[in-house]
């Protein structure tokens, strides 16, 4: 009886340690860009859709995006029909931020030239803590919307 | 004293689990989303067909060469999908817009003359008819662009369900618009709105779709 409470006393204290682990924000994110994509615009502004992975124990933000397509890009959520500027999107600790049709974006206003299928955009994406990461956003057919993995 | 360990340690497990699941918002986003695709399957459908259809609304705006549209006179015993967005908008009017011209190019050459697709701008404000025609023009050059003042555009969408804000200019000078959830279908039979489709239908979605609503049958 009393070996049992121990041996039970002692899943419990691995158990928190373990999950304090897991919340532990002392770590530092580790940021990884997949499936970045714009679709061919119509007119002249653009949206930019990619996944911010984050491997690391800490959470980050995207806070500003740049690129040499526009000088005028902002980040937007889309809610009931709606879209509307936001200053950061959280992207969480052992997990990610995605910006899909429908939903989050990245917004390329006044557009310097208009990008073609086939062409690339470059960006640079801006965190809170961890440093920019440039990815090229393959443009695609103004229709293209990839299912979720 | 036995039992009372044994809800102890119950209870510490429970809390364990929580802070897991806590702290798992990858996981838990994962999961979540694994929930939608499951709930989403059974519907192999994108159409929603209305056990009462709306009556087509009675409205009257200027097309995107400056006329006069009458959209009851000018689509009368026609399949029409109707749209209220603005041009202003990067992601969700291009992408439906641009799915209803796939689909429409799929048809054969007297459906496609018969298919009426007209968008009607939720910001009439900054979408004039030139803008307008423009912008629809770089996607379908057959589509109909309708403005007007937003009053009588608010209350042409109220009657067939679809709610839209007016433009609201943020503090920092930037204009908040509205899309339309849906997309409408009327049928050519019956001129009511029948079927309806929600912004993430697809372009093979509508392909597959249309040649029914050009007969005004149910999908």
């Amino acid at each position: 009886m009393n070996r049992r409470r121990t041996a039970l006393a002692g899943v419990l204290a691995l158990t928190a340690g373990a999950a304090l682990a897991g919340c532990s924000s002392d770590g530092a994110p580790d940021l990884k860009v997949v499936g970045a994509y714009l679709p061919q615009p119509v007119s002249d502004m653009a949206a930019g859709f990619l996944v911010v992975q984050n491997s690391g124990d800490a959470g980050d933000r995207l806070t500003s995006v740049t690129s040499p397509l526009s000088d005028d890009v902002t980040i937007h959520e889309t809610k009931n029909q709606k879209m509307r500027e936001v200053s950061s999107f959280e992207v969480p600790a052992n997990g990610e931020l995605d910006l899909e049709r429908g939903g989050n974006h990245i917004m390329f206003m006044k557009l310097k030239q208009k990008p073609r299928q086939g062409e690339k955009v470059s960006v640079e994406l801006h965190f809170e803590k961890a440093d920019p990461i440039k990815v090229d956003l393959p443009v695609k057919e103004t229709t293209h919307n990839p299912k979720k993995q | 004293m036995r039992n009372r360990k044994a809800v102890t340690a119950v209870a510490f497990a429970a809390a364990a689990a929580l802070a897991l699941s806590a702290c798992g918002t990858g996981d838990d986003k994962a999961g979540s989303s694994a929930v939608a695709d499951v709930s989403a399957a059974p519907k192999d459908k994108a159409a929603t067909v209305l056990d009462q259809p709306f009556t087509k609304p009675n409205l009257v705006l200027t097309d995107t060469d400056g006329k006069e549209y009458d959209l009851r006179e000018a689509t009368q015993g026609k399949p029409t999908l109707i749209y209220f967005g603005y041009t202003n908008c990067p992601d969700v009017c291009p992408l439906t817009m641009s799915n209803i011209s796939l689909a429409k190019r799929e048809l054969p050459k007297a459906d496609q003359e018969k298919l009426q697709v007209v968008f009607v701008t939720t910001d009439p404000e900054r979408d004039t008819p030139a803008s307008l025609g423009k912008w629809l023009s770089a996607q379908d050059p057959t589509f109909t662009g309708l403005t007007g003042d937003f009053p009588t555009i608010q209350a042409g969408a109220r009657q067939i369900g679809i709610g839209i804000d007016a433009p609201k200019k943020e503090k920092d000078g930037t204009v908040v618009s509205m899309h339309g959830a849906q997309v409408i279908a009327f049928s050519p039979k019956t001129d009511e709105g029948y079927v309806l489709y929600g912004e993430d239908t697809s372009a093979e979605e509508y392909a597959k779709d249309l040649p029914e609503l050009i007969k005004g049958e149910t999908p």
